[in-house]
């Protein structure tokens, strides 16, 4: 739909303009905005190529939010050695150092200008101290099986060593099992997915240093 | 020892170098003369700077520097009814943008001339 364009693309300048004071990127997102409407306004037939065609001649929203940067002085924005920080200790950083690893990408993934806030609160909550949380459960569920053994024939005439002992581990049900292994799933795939979306977003709004 | 390497200095210019800087520059004091003109709709300001051959890439890329034009006091916008919609931003040249087109146009015309005489083939 031809508005569905038009929203994705103020969507991204907004995000392209993340880094400028709010109150300069309020008033470009505005002043762009209207002039969307404006050139649509003119437009004979407001159809799906007419949209595009607009867009297309104001342009990549990169390069707006570049221009911005460039006419009020603020720095171009890059990804260095902190962001790769950030990458690593997220998803590993809590194994490393156990919760402080963790802890510390987070400090780092806010003090970074390469993410949005929707982007920092994602890599922050998916999911608390990275993959952690999978190897602790999973130490947990290794260790913790728990077996019985049962006396037979106890009560029974003793006759020589006739007595026997039979070892029965109690293992989960089989429904608990797959349940358990979908959650490990999900608990190993979420930060490591996280962390490739983090790196991807971040390649493809900055030049490498 | 210092040797020029023509292909160098040319792919600078390409990239955004020279020419680059001297369009962002001049496109500043285009915006000033068109203002002088008349008042306009930042819409109509911006077609009208595409329309000027070479002069812009990108349409979108004219409103960070006209928010900077703004900042910094040669130029002012007030909110005007519209023909078509809601109110929209009208922009006027300010006393000062005035005179600061005036010292470009004097500096200009000696700059074009000069380089003229040196570089023009004909």
């Amino acid at each position: 739909m031809a508005t569905q364009a038009v929203k994705e693309y103020l969507h991204d300048l907004e995000a392209e303009l993340r880094d400028l004071p709010r109150s300069r990127r309020q008033e470009l997102l505005g002043e762009i905005h209207e002039h969307i409407d404006s050139a649509l306004a003119d437009a004979p037939a407001r159809d799906e190529a007419e949209v595009r065609n607009v867009l297309d001649r104001l342009g990549d929203p990169a390069d707006i939010a570049e221009e911005a940067r460039q006419r009020f002085g603020l720095p171009k924005v890059k990804s260095g050695a902190l962001e790769i920080a950030t990458l690593i200790l997220l998803p590993v950083g809590g194994l490393i150092l156990p919760v402080i690893g963790w802890f510390i990408g987070v400090i780092l993934l806010w003090s970074s200008r390469v993410w949005t806030t929707g982007e920092k609160l994602a890599g922050t909550l998916l999911f608390p101290g990275g993959l952690l949380l999978p190897a602790g459960l999973g130490f947990v569920a290794v260790g913790g099986q728990s077996c019985s053994g049962v006396i037979q024939n106890a009560d029974q005439f003793i006759t020589g060593p006739a007595q026997e002992i039979v070892m029965s581990c109690d293992g989960p049900s089989t429904l608990y099992t797959v349940g358990a292994v979908i959650l490990m799933a999900v608990l190993v795939i979420v930060p490591i997915a996280m962390a490739v979306v983090l790196a991807r977003r971040m390649r493809a709004r900055t030049a490498p240093v | 020892m210092y040797r020029m390497v023509p292909s160098k200095a040319g792919q600078a210019a390409r990239d955004g170098g020279l020419i680059a800087q001297l369009r962002r520059g001049a496109l500043e004091y285009c915006v000033l003369a068109l203002l002088e003109r008349g008042e306009r709709y930042g819409f109509d300001l911006v077609r009208e700077l595409a329309e000027v051959d070479g002069m812009v890439t990108t349409e979108g890329t004219i409103y960070p520097m006209l928010a900077r034009l703004r900042r910094d006091g040669v130029v002012e916008t007030t909110w005007r009814e519209s023909p078509a919609g809601p109110p929209r931003r009208y922009y006027k040249l300010t006393p000062s943008g005035g005179q600061a087109l005036k010292e470009f146009r004097q500096e200009w015309i000696r700059f074009r001339d000069g380089v003229d005489r040196v570089v023009s083939t004909s």
